[in-house]
């Protein structure tokens, strides 16, 4: 019986402390009932092959034990779509948060522009242990909330829902709207404004080598730059809670609302170019040819801003109509499902 | 005829294999503790439990039967006693006041649902 001891020794290993002498005897009595059994049935006592067949039957130690624990699970079942929900719905915005920190440290921090790439090598490089730690916490939380539920706190309960809140049918399959391309909307809006924040103390980000060659140039930007940099600048920021509401689903109703809000500040940034009327002035003494030349580049400048502010307003006038009409049409939908 | 997948591609027979394992898994978990509370109206302990399902036509891994009769006690469907038996002590089990009356509940349903499995079988064949 020394394999029977020994198994019994393993199995005791990986038991819950709770109940473990317990569990051992019952398990030791059910083993030695089954040998005495195949005894019976043999005449004659057992071998030591036979008597290990029949503990290797009963199984592996570790696994025989786990199936004496209460819970086998980190997250059960009624909260596993939750969980996952959550992952899927919260790691596009980590990585639109983790890229916005990152580039922010990067442009307005000191440096030259030779060793960018090296940074931002570093924080891609850095981006695997910042969403494997992301994960462990957002997994961690669940794992301790399935744990805790029913036994600190009362189990979870689904909220009641009803059908009618489920968005309207979308009509254009074409233009369903992709939460993943939301994101990315969001994550190259939130970049183009750090850019843009970047840009004055790195011009290089805007012309690359060329900025040597505008040192020696005859003219500059108009210090109305100074007012309408700043204007711009909140705009483009006032479209990011815009877009980030956009990939809220329960602000799915007015993604058309909200993606027409985030065009109009679109169009006021146009209306603020086109009001400028010069965006570059001489720095020195230039020629008559010269001054020609840089008026016809201004007047050049606003005329291609006018031409773009007029087809926006059209664009948005007939997307307006059209989300006003769509408007009217879910409306009388329900009123006829009611 | 061998199973296809969607995309009409023939399942090979170790998948086939494998696919009806795991359904028939999911398929007796149910029934095994239906056949335990039947079984334990009368008092039995671990080993002579197996036995008796086996007989029965019911084969039970000592593994999953075991950690079964300690979860359906913890439920209090069960009671069990320690006591002595051809000089060795033994955990009995038999079902409890509330396991008779699950056990009588589980029983309906289950003559419900093979009721209603034989109506579609014989319908659809």
């Amino acid at each position: 019986m020394e394999l029977l001891k020994r198994y019994l020794q393993a199995v005791e290993e990986h038991l819950p402390v709770r109940g473990r002498e317990d569990t051992l005897a019952e398990l030791r009595a059910n083993l030695e009932s089954e040998m005495e059994c195949r005894e019976e049935e043999l005449g004659r006592s057992l071998t030591e092959t036979e008597q290990a067949a029949v503990l290797e039957r009963h199984g592996m130690p570790v696994l025989v034990a786990s199936r004496y624990g209460s819970q086998h699970f980190l997250i059960g079942p009624t909260l596993f779509p939750m969980y996952w929900y959550t992952l899927k719905r919260s790691f596009p915005l980590m990585v639109l948060a983790y890229a916005a920190v990152q580039m922010a440290g990067i442009l307005l921090g000191s440096g030259s522009g030779a060793d960018l790439g090296h940074r931002i090598g570093e924080s891609v490089g850095r981006f695997p242990a910042v969403a494997l730690t992301f994960w462990g916490i957002v997994t961690l939380g669940f794992a301790v909330f399935e744990y805790g539920q029913g036994r600190f706190f009362p189990k979870l309960t689904l909220p009641k829902w009803s059908v009618r809140d489920l968005p309207p049918l979308d009509h254009d399959q074409n233009k369903r709207h992709s939460f993943a391309s939301g994101a990315a909307d969001l994550m190259v809006s939130a970049l183009i404004v750090v850019w843009l924040l970047a840009v004055p103390s790195h011009p290089y980000l805007i012309l690359g080598p060329g900025v040597k060659i505008l040192h020696g140039m005859p003219f500059e930007l108009t210090p109305e730059w100074h007012v309408v940099y700043w204007q711009i600048i909140g705009l483009l920021v006032a479209m990011l809670p815009l877009k980030a509401a956009m990939l809220l689903p329960s602000l799915r109703r007015a993604r058309g609302w909200l993606q027409l809000a985030v065009k109009a500040l679109g169009i006021m940034i146009l209306v603020i170019m086109v009001q400028v009327r010069m965006f570059f002035v001489a720095n020195s003494a230039i020629s008559a040819g010269s001054l020609r030349s840089l008026d016809g580049i201004n007047s050049g400048i606003t005329l291609a801003f006018k031409i773009a502010l007029a087809i926006s307003v059209v664009i948005f006038a007939w997307e307006l109509w059209k989300e006003i009409a769509a408007g009217q049409h879910r409306r009388t939908d329900y009123v006829a499902v009611l | 005829m061998e199973p296809t997948t969607k995309d009409g591609a023939v399942k090979d027979s170790a998948s086939s294999a494998e696919l009806f394992d795991s359904l028939r898994l999911e398929l007796r978990r149910g029934c095994l503790v239906l056949a335990v509370l039947a079984q334990l109206r009368k008092e039995h302990y671990g080993y002579t439990l197996r036995k008796s399902l086996a007989e029965a036509g019911l084969e039970i891994e000592e593994s999953t039967l075991y950690p079964l009769l300690r979860r359906l006690e913890q439920q209090g469907l069960l009671t069990s006693e320690w006591r002595e038996e051809e000089k060795r002590n033994k955990r009995f089990y038999r079902l409890s006041a509330a396991g008779q009356q699950i056990f009588g509940l589980l029983l309906a349903e289950w003559n419900r649902i093979n009721d209603s499995l034989d109506r579609i079988v014989q319908k659809e064949g």
